[in-house]
């Protein structure tokens, strides 16, 4: 997939710079996830995880 | 003014700023937990709580009244508790007469950390005497063993995904598939809330509106028609959370003159019973019960950010070592 998109661009960046990209993009979605899922307040996220959260101790719940 | 009359007057000015304190001393409050204090944890039950008061020689004094005043840990630490907008409030405060020099209650502790109970004892007397008892509730280690359980799956999904995106050639599909997979192992659970009234027959009991973060007054009154004995009235008052029903306060047979309030928060934004149970001679229990649907309160964002960035970190954390990992066998 890597080389496909390298294709299409039409230029390669070097390893180390490709692997920063591709984890802060997954560190992002890590991020945005774990947000929806332990501190957002929708109720049918929150009602489905509120043991989960009260059983981890550090993540604030009411 | 003379010295003499100057000396005799700062004699008797600092007696009587003694007098007080050497009068208090004659009594002692002494307060137990059961089970002890090193056993307490968070959501683990009721526990019974006990002020004794006693006299000089030790002797529990035989009547008077204990003014009591249960307060919350207060905030401070990096990570919040699993209900941060408990901590520094106040939890209860109540006046239980002393029986026996005894005033009893039981208690569910509803976060770690160190509570503050002030007790201030006063005999029929007029005598006074006050002290406060720092309570250091620990987390369950249950808890602990969960997060500890989390991070490491945390980790290992960002173990894999370092691996993956290090990967210069094919063999990455395993790897995603794993990625996958351990994604998926995340908790669940379940929650609630709703709202309900109650009736009243020959006694009265009210609750304020109650909100997380926030006491609420509960009063019990025997209504006009029905005749108190002079002896007063056994009364028992439960609080039970409906979601997982458990009991989170209860007072048991205690003698009250046809009234009683108290100040008790309810830390759970859930439905709740509020039960009372009043034992007259020569009649039936008069039972009252009112349903509290409780308002729950969303905890600030920034209260969750401390546990956010550790969570990243963690996954980051995985992402280096994953990467290493690779490179470290693909230059062997």
């Amino acid at each position: 997939m890597e080389r496909t998109v390298a294709r299409w661009l039409g230029f390669a960046v070097p390893e180390r710079i490709s692997f920063l990209i591709k984890s802060s993009i997954f560190l992002s979605i890590c991020g945005a996830t774990l947000f929806i899922a332990l501190a957002s307040s929708y109720p049918a996220v929150h009602d489905t995880l509120h043991n989960a959260r009260h059983a981890l101790a550090v993540v604030p719940c009411h | 003014m003379s010295l003499k009359s100057l000396l005799a007057l700062v004699a008797v000015a600092v007696s009587a700023l003694l007098a007080a304190p050497l009068w208090a001393q004659d009594l002692n409050i002494l307060f137990k937990t059961s089970p002890s204090i090193d056993r307490l944890r968070p959501h683990a039950g009721r526990v019974g709580l006990s002020v004794l008061v006693t006299d000089a020689a030790g002797k529990p004094i035989e009547s008077g009244w204990a003014e009591i005043r249960l307060d919350a840990p207060k905030p401070g630490g990096f990570f919040s508790t699993d209900i941060p907008l408990v901590e520094g409030t106040r939890l209860a405060e109540m006046r239980l007469p002393l029986k026996n020099g005894k005033a009893e209650w039981q208690y569910e502790w509803p976060i770690r950390g160190e509570y503050r109970l002030a007790v201030e004892a006063s005999t029929v007397d007029g005598k006074k005497v006050s002290k406060t008892f720092d309570i250091t509730v620990r987390e369950s280690s249950t808890k602990w063993l969960m997060l500890g359980g989390f991070n490491l799956g945390l980790f290992l999904f960002g173990f894999i995904a370092g691996r993956i995106f290090t990967a210069t050639k094919g063999s990455a599909a395993s790897l995603i598939v794993a990625l996958l997979l351990s994604a998926t192992a995340l908790p669940s659970a379940v929650a609630q809330i709703s709202q309900a009234l109650e009736q009243t027959v020959e006694a009265t009991l009210t609750v304020e509106p109650a909100v997380v973060g926030k006491a609420s007054r509960i009063t019990w009154r025997l209504d006009g028609g029905v005749n108190v004995p002079s002896k007063g009235a056994m009364l028992t008052l439960v609080i039970t959370q409906l979601e997982e029903g458990h009991t989170v306060f209860a007072i048991e047979k205690l003698l009250v003159a046809g009234e009683f309030a108290l100040y008790f928060q309810f830390v759970d934004g859930s439905e709740h019973s509020v039960t009372a149970v009043a034992e007259l001679p020569g009649r039936n229990p008069i039972r009252t019960e009112q349903r509290v649907s409780v308002t729950a309160v969303e905890p600030p964002a920034t209260a969750a950010l401390p546990a956010m960035v550790l969570f990243l970190f963690v996954i980051a954390l995985g992402l280096g070592v994953g990467r290493w990992s690779k490179l470290r066998v693909a230059t062997r």
